[in-house]
Order: C-alpha cells, then structure tokens, then sequence
C-alpha cells in the first residue's frame, strides 16, 4: 500500500483554520470535521484476484451558525482556497436556514476535558498488511470454504481489507479533538448447491481494529460453508405462532434496526414506539442494553463523540427498565438537557444521533442449552432486508433458519417470514444466550423470544 | 449559489488523460480507463417547521481502471492535481503485478481518442438542480409543510426535504472511446406522521428525478406530494396487520416494478452471469416468466433517475429486452463482463462516483404492459392482498430469497378492496416468482423520482415500472393468523 492517511494533528489543525475561516465570514458560531483514511481492498473469486482497490479520502466539513441559524458545506479541496470557499459557503447557506436558540457548539466545560484512559484503536500491524498477504488470507477464505464439503463447489467470493483512518474535529469555543484508528475486515460467502439448479449461500466476515482480532480464517470459512450446506433442502413450514430462538447475527439485526426508538430526537417528535415509557419495563428483566464508546479495541469506540463530547458508557435498558435516551448537543439543548455523547458524524454530514458500540449484554445460558428449551418453534439465521418499522417497532423480516423439534435442529427452512412488535418481542425473551461476539459495532447473543408468528403455506 | 459543475475536458486535458492510461497499463493491464467526475450535491430539509440545515457538498476527483483478465485494479485521487491522478494510475496498474504470470505492457503510443456521439435519450433545457435556488427550495418546502398540516388534525409531525445532485463525467479508456455526460437530478422527499391515542403512523411521499424545475409547479407539486403522504399516515391508523399465509397478490403499477428489479433483474446482471453465481447463467431460450410476460431494461426513459446519455463507462444508453412473452432472450453486460464473454456493453456499466469501480447495473427496469383492466386483475381475486404502496426490497442473488415491505396495503375479498393493511412483508423465491405472474394489466407507469438500488456497497439511481400485475401466491408476513 502505497502512502498512510493523514495525520490527526494535521486535520485538527485544518478544522481549526475552517472554524477560523467561517468566523472571518461572519459565523457567530462555527465547526469543522475532517476525516481522512486510506483503505485497500482485495477481493478474489474462482481461486484469483478480482478486484484491488485503493481508497484514500479526504475532506472537510464547516456548520457555520449565524443568528441561530446553521448553514453546512463540506468538500474535498483542502486547499487553502477550497477551505475557505466551504466557510463562505456555509455562512452563506445559513441566511436561508430558521433561527433556533437550541443551535451552537459546546464549551469545554460541556464537552469534559481529555479522554485519557487507553482505546488502543490503533494496530500497526493492520496497517503493515501488505497487499500480497491480504490476497493470500482472502484466497485462503475461499480455498477452505470451497475444501470443506463437496456441495461447496463455489463461492461468492471472498475478501480481506484493511484501513488507517483519522477524525478531528473543532469549534469555536475552542474545543479541538483528534484520534487514528485501523481497521481489518474478512468475509467469504460460500454457495452450496441445492436440487432443481437452485443453490444455497451464507455468509461469514467480521470487522475489527486489530488484526490479532480477527477470528482464524479457517473457523470463519468453514462456518460459512457449514452454514450454507445445512440450507440445502430448505422448504416453507405452516404458518404458526411459535417460540422463535434469534441467532447472535439476526438478534444483533434486530438492535440495529431499534435503535431509532432511543434517539431524542425521536422523542421530541413523538416518533419514537418509546415515546413517554422512560423508567418503565419495556423489556423481559433479563436485558439489559449498553451503548459503549470506551471499549478497548473496539471498532465503535472513540475518545471522543463527533462533537467533542468525551467518550462514555450508556445504559438504555436496565434489567428491562428503560432508562435512558440518546441526545447530541442541539436535542439536549431542545429539551434542556446535556448531550450523552452521541453526536456522530462524518466530514459530508452534520452531527446526529447515533451509537458507538451497541450491545444486549450476555445471560448465562449456552446456545445449545437455549434451543433444548424449545419443543417446537424456529431458529432463525437470516433475514432480507426490510422489514422494520422504526415508529411503531413493527417488526416482519424474509426470514431463513431451521425448524426445531424437540429441542433440535429439524430441517432447513425458507419462504417464511417472521412477525411481531417489538415491544412485544423484547418483554418475551424468554432467555440469553452467553455468546456475545463482535463483529462490528452492534452485537447481541443468541436470544430465546418466546412468541413470535411464522407466515408461510 | 453557483451549482453548474465545469468543463472537465479542460481540467483533465486529453494529454493527461492519454497518460493515466499508459502508466495504468504499464503493469501489463490488457485495458484501461480513467473516469473524471465533478459533482455538486445541495440539501434542504424542513423539519418541526424550522428550516434546520441547507447544505453544499462538491466531490471531485478521478478513478483509474486497469484490467487485465478477469482482474481489476483500482485507485482515486480527490481533485484534480496531475501528480495525485498519475499516483493513482500507478496503483491500479499494479494489478498485474500484483497477479502471477503478468504480460509486458504495451508501448506508451497516444491513443487516438474517438468522441461517444450517442444522442442524448430526452433535452432537458432548464433543469430544476441549476434553476431552483434555496430560497425556490425553501419555498417548496414551506408549501409541502403547510399542506401535509392543515390535512388532518392528526398529522402530528412533517418533515420535507428537498436534495439536487449536478453531476459532470468524463471517461476515456484504451479502446479509444471518450466520452462525457451530464445528470441532473433532484428529488423532494415528505413524511407524515400521524398521531391518534397510543397509534402512530408514519408516511412518505416523493417527487423528482432528472427533471426541469417546471416539474415542480406543474406535474408534481410540493401539495401533491405532501397530501400523499399526510393521508397515507393518517390512513395506516386505521389499518389492521395483515393475516399471515400465502395467497394472491396484486401489486400496483409505477414503484410496484421494484418486485421485477429485485426477483428478476438482479440476476441478469452480467457479473453474476460470467460468473455463474446467478440461476439465470444457464436458462438463455428457456421459458423463466409466464406467457405474456416482457421484460426490459433501458436508459433512454425521458426525465427518469435511471436514465442518460452514456454510461459510466462512456458507452451509450440502449434498450434491452431480456424476456420476452416468458422466454430468457437478453442479459445486461458492463465493458468487463461484456469483454470476458464475448458480449457487447449494454450500457449497464455504473459507479456510484469516481471513487469506485463500475459494476454491472440496472437503469430502468420494468414489465412491459398486457391486455387486462387493472380492475379486473382485483374483481377476480377470491381473497387476497392488493399492494398499493411498496417501501424497500431486497433480494439475494444468489440463493433467489426476496422480500419486500408493503407500506399500504388492502385486503381483496371477494373481488373487492375491503379494508386498509400495514406492515405486511412479502417474501418468496426470484427463481420462480415472474413464473406466477398471472394478469397483466395495461397501466403501464415507469417511476423514475426515487429509486436507489445497492450493490456492493455503491448505491446507484434507478427507475422501475410495471403495469398493474397479478401474481398467483406469494407468501404475506403478518401476526394475524
């Protein structure tokens, strides 16, 4: 990989001008954020390189704030020039925007001081990953998924990428920030092939930050390949009302997609199913939901939320107690409140809310012991992907997964769909599994919900 | 605020272009293009009554391709600085040495460029991303809010945005085709939601695509759009969840085409095709849609997302039939796929910006019109579901599962639309599904304001279309039993 990104000191210091700039053109208040990463990619199919790409991003984003009311550009020319067109141009943009008291940048005293506990987000040796070696993991993923049983006789590809990237931010009340971190992802997708032509797939990746994270190639492609050859034969099943038993991938899915439900200014509009149920049970007492930006080696951790807030633990449900929203600093200003740390952005977007690393905090059981409790339901592997409905917390996935009959793993299934409110769905876990695993910045184990409806025949 | 992007031609000069391509080839690529972009992206968004951010956004930069094989190499460089883009030549051209067993590269002769004259497929004079400036923009908004409010007192919350996209390319590769273009589009989007006890329902409604600013004031206005989506919210407060099972399903024409998008035209994209992941690959001549049943795909569809003149890999615009009353006649090829098995483009080669690789892609993909009333598809219909508004599909490839969510249904019994249904997700199998087409209505409606389709991480516009159709049993996720 040729060249690295860019250094954080230096991006810091591009915000810091951009906020200076945006001030010069008449901003009362003003931020930056500035983002730049290299990454590369390999992917390989049929046993050879398909694709090499080398990204390597750049850019800026001013929020000018002028009376009250905020105007945003953001760019790729980080020239002196290009810095100062976007400041004019966010203050220009400003004029046409509403005047709202609630809009500024925090002070120090708001933000806390440094985060100065370790994240270790940054792994050199992610970094080092040279371009021939990503080939060989990537190659190796599809070689053992291919080897592992003779139904796989191909794949959908596999790939390896690897990425340094740094964020900084500033604003005019002298608050500046800036953080590197790594990244290395995996995936192969393996193909088993079904009767009548038809062919099954699964997929298997993570995403981590450092490179002696990543789970053994080996265990994630045959994983894959596993997962895919115990589809072959899958039908549809009657349509019933079944306990239904989440797999991590699927349960995590499902938190993915809730997460609407959390956000203050959701809230504020009544759009969120939680609307008006803070401190109450919304949820079985064995969860328990944790957002976390100061989790070592995490991929959602970070010093600092994009707004300079410091890092922090959050938790949104409690023993199935709901006890908190999530805020950035204009909907904590809306309501009089302080912002819990979840102003998230990137250079081309103003702040929103948003998480860091979100989790359903392990139970005690294990997987196998879960799926022994249910005498007749469905284990529930994948999904398409609409299906959630982020103000009502209706919930109707495409689903894949197994038939269970007495406690095991019948046969195959698809062409079903799996319904319920999920309201409904988090005060049914039934139990938790003890297999939380991360393979992105939202996890969540293996989950028993007591009723859900399958549609199928 | 200035929002024409520039003359690329002249900060890319033909020289520097042909030099791109000599260095991405130097590794020993058998082909090779660059692609030079320059984009300017705006924003508005009415939110609580109050105009809470308008936004610029400018993305220039250029992308080099070097392929050799089936093997595709890939660098960008933001701006337009020469050394940047030679660098990123130089990392593409890598992919043959990278590979085992390269070739020599060829000489560094100058290409002889040969300018694309494709016509282009509709004119567009005064295009709504140049003509509409925010405070146009703002005003649009306000009257959307206004309306969607003063619908019904149980509109509780608006939220309108309206968002333009002014788009200039440039792409040159070794095979000598030169080639730009221009897109305009814009897009005003509005949600209702509704409020009414403990039921909240939320809405949307959309206008846009490449359109003239006239568009606004005449075809669709901001009132339009926000009426459709204050009544479809209050509308839904009243819906009943749908019962769980497999049965008949009508699905409407316009946005319903997103059913043939997903099943069906996935899989005649040309890389799963080479490739032979798609169950298609193997059914050329076969019958794979019911009789009666004709399938195209084209970029040439006046004022729609999905449409333009050349291609992201300079190739022009085309129409492609790919069924015919049932029968597999066509797939969809970009320059890659089309190369490695002997096919000539279709112009369906497409990247999100100069930032990624061009993947085979849909344009506007849709069910061409039969002899029915759309009516008569519903009177004849025992039980059933007619879909009125469909929200987002997917489908996977390559095992064929598909679902899609209904955001507006009603419950057909007996021949008769009877009562309101919401969060019911359709699901079934693309491999079989164009086979259980059963009426195909006249109404034939191509929707071009919305749609982005996702491949591989890059989101791409789209139109898609379809007269009202009839599909035997497909299965209908609900808890009602």
């Amino acid at each position: 990989m040729s060249g690295r990104h860019a250094a954080p000191e230096e991006l810091r210091s591009l915000c810091e001008q951009a906020v200076e700039r945006a001030r010069a053109h008449g901003a009362a208040e003003a931020d930056a954020c500035s983002e730049g990463s290299r990454a590369f990619t390999v992917r390989v199919h049929g046993g050879q390189v398909d694709t090499l790409k080398q990204s390597g991003l750049r850019g800026l984003g001013v929020r000018a704030m002028v009376s009250g009311a905020v105007g945003f550009a953001s760019g790729t020319d980080l020239s002196p020039q290009g810095v100062d067109d976007l400041a004019r141009r966010a203050v220009a943009l400003a004029r046409f925007a509403t005047p709202d008291v609630a809009n500024g940048v925090p002070t120090p005293a708001e933000t806390g001081n440094l985060f100065d506990a370790p994240l270790d987000l940054f792994d050199p040796a992610a970094l080092e990953l040279e371009p021939e070696h990503k080939i060989d993991m990537a190659l190796e993923l599809e070689r053992i998924a291919r080897g592992a049983d003779p139904r796989v006789t191909r794949t959908d590809g596999a790939s390896v990428s690897s990425a340094g990237g740094a964020f900084a931010m500033a604003n005019s009340q002298g608050v500046a920030r800036a953080w590197e971190g790594t990244s290395v992802s995996a995936w192969v997708v393996a193909l088993a092939d079904d009767r009548d032509g038809r062919q099954q797939s699964a997929g298997e990746g993570m995403s981590v930050r450092h490179l002696a994270d990543l789970a053994p190639l080996e265990q994630m492609a045959r994983q894959a390949a596993a997962r895919a050859v115990r589809r072959v034969g899958a039908r549809s099943v009657p349509s019933a009302r079944v306990p239904v038993v989440m797999h991590p991938d699927i349960a995590g899915a499902w938190l993915s997609e809730m997460i609407e439900a959390w956000s203050g200014e959701a809230l504020l509009k009544q759009s969120s199913w939680l609307t008006g149920r803070l401190g109450e049970s919304i949820a079985s007492p064995l969860v328990t939901v944790v957002d976390d930006a100061t989790m070592p080696r995490r991929l959602g951790s970070s010093p600092y939320d994009g707004e300079g807030y410091v890092a922090r633990r959050n938790v949104l449900v409690e023993q199935g107690r709901l006890a908190m929203f999530l805020y950035d600093h204009y909907h904590a200003r809306r309501v009089n409140g302080a912002s819990t740390g979840n102003g998230l952005r990137g250079w081309s977007h103003t702040p929103g809310i948003g998480t860091h690393n979100l989790y359903l905090e392990a139970g005690r059981e294990t997987p196998e012991a879960i799926l022994a409790k249910v005498d007749r339901g469905f284990y529930y592997d994948d999904q398409g992907s609409f299906g959630f409905n982020p103000v009502t917390g209706d919930y109707s996935f495409q689903a894949q997964g197994y038939w269970i009959e007495h406690g095991e793993l019948a046969h195959p299934v698809d062409g079903v769909t799996v319904a319920g409110n999920s309201l409904d769905m988090l005060m049914g876990i039934a139990a938790v599994g003890n297999d939380l695993v991360f393979k992105s910045s939202v996890a969540a184990p293996t989950l028993l919900i007591s009723e859900m409806t399958v549609s199928g025949s | 605020m200035d929002s024409a992007s520039p003359e690329l031609s002249q900060l890319v000069p033909r020289e520097l272009l042909s030099e791109l391509l000599a260095i991405a080839r130097s590794g020993g690529a058998s082909f090779a293009d660059a692609y030079a972009e320059h984009a300017i992206v705006t924003g508005a968004s009415l939110d609580e009554g109050r105009l809470k951010t308008a936004s610029y956004s400018v993305l220039l930069g250029v992308g080099v391709r070097a392929i050799r094989g089936e093997q595709t190499g890939y660098a960008y460089a933001d701006g337009f600085a020469p050394e940047a883009m030679r660098e990123a030549a130089r990392v593409a051209s890598r992919i043959a040495r990278e590979s085992p067993s390269a070739a020599t590269g060829r000489d560094g002769t100058p290409i002889a460029f040969r300018v694309a004259d494709a016509p282009a497929p509709f004119e567009l004079r005064d295009p709504a991303t140049l003509a509409l400036d925010e405070e146009a923009k703002v005003a649009l908004l306000r009257r959307a809010d206004e309306t969607a409010r003063a619908h019904d007192p149980r509109v509780r919350e608006v939220s309108a945005s309206f968002g333009t996209s002014a788009r200039a390319f440039l792409v040159a590769n070794t095979d000598g085709v030169w080639a730009e273009d221009r897109t305009h589009l814009s897009r005003l989007v509005v949600s209702a939601l509704a409020l009414e006890g403990d039921e909240r329902q939320e809405s949307f409604a959309t206008a846009g695509g490449c359109v003239e600013a006239s568009y606004y004031t005449s075809e669709r206005t901001p009132e339009s759009v926000a009426l459709e989506a204050a009544a479809g919210a209050v509308l839904l407060l009243a819906a009943r969840e749908p019962e769980a099972g497999s049965y008949p399903v009508v699905v409407c024409n316009g946005w319903g085409g997103v059913m043939v998008h997903e099943c069906f035209g996935h899989s005649m994209e040309g890389d799963t095709i080479r490739k032979r992941t798609s169950i298609r690959a193997t059914q050329q001549g076969q019958q794979v849609a019911a009789h009666g049943v004709t399938i195209v795909d084209s970029g040439l569809v006046p004022w729609s997302r999905g449409s333009f003149r050349v291609d992201d890999e300079g190739t022009a615009a085309q129409r492609t039939v790919l069924v015919q009353d049932g029968v597999l006649v066509g797939y969809l090829w970009d320059r890659l796929n089309g190369m490695l098995t002997g096919n000539a483009p279709t112009g369906n080669g497409r990247r999100t910006s100069y930032r990624d690789y061009p993947l085979c892609r849909m344009t506007n993909t849709w069910i061409e019109p039969g002899p029915h009333s759309s009516k008569a598809l519903i009177t004849d219909v025992k039980r059933g579901l007619y879909c009125k508004r469909l929200g987002g599909g997917s489908v996977n490839p390559a095992d064929g599962n598909f679902s899609f969510q209904v955001t507006e249904g009603w419950m057909i019994e007996d021949g008769k639309l009877t009562y309101p249904v919401r969060n019911a997700t359709l699901t079934g199998n693309g491999n079989d599904a164009m086979l259980r087409i059963d009426g195909v209505a006249s109404d034939l409606a191509i929707d071009g304001t919305t749609g982005s389709c996702g491949k591989d991480g890059q989101w791409k516009p789209v139109g898609v279309g379809q007269p009202t159709v009839r599909f035997s049993g497909i299965t209908v996720g609900g808890t009602a039993l």
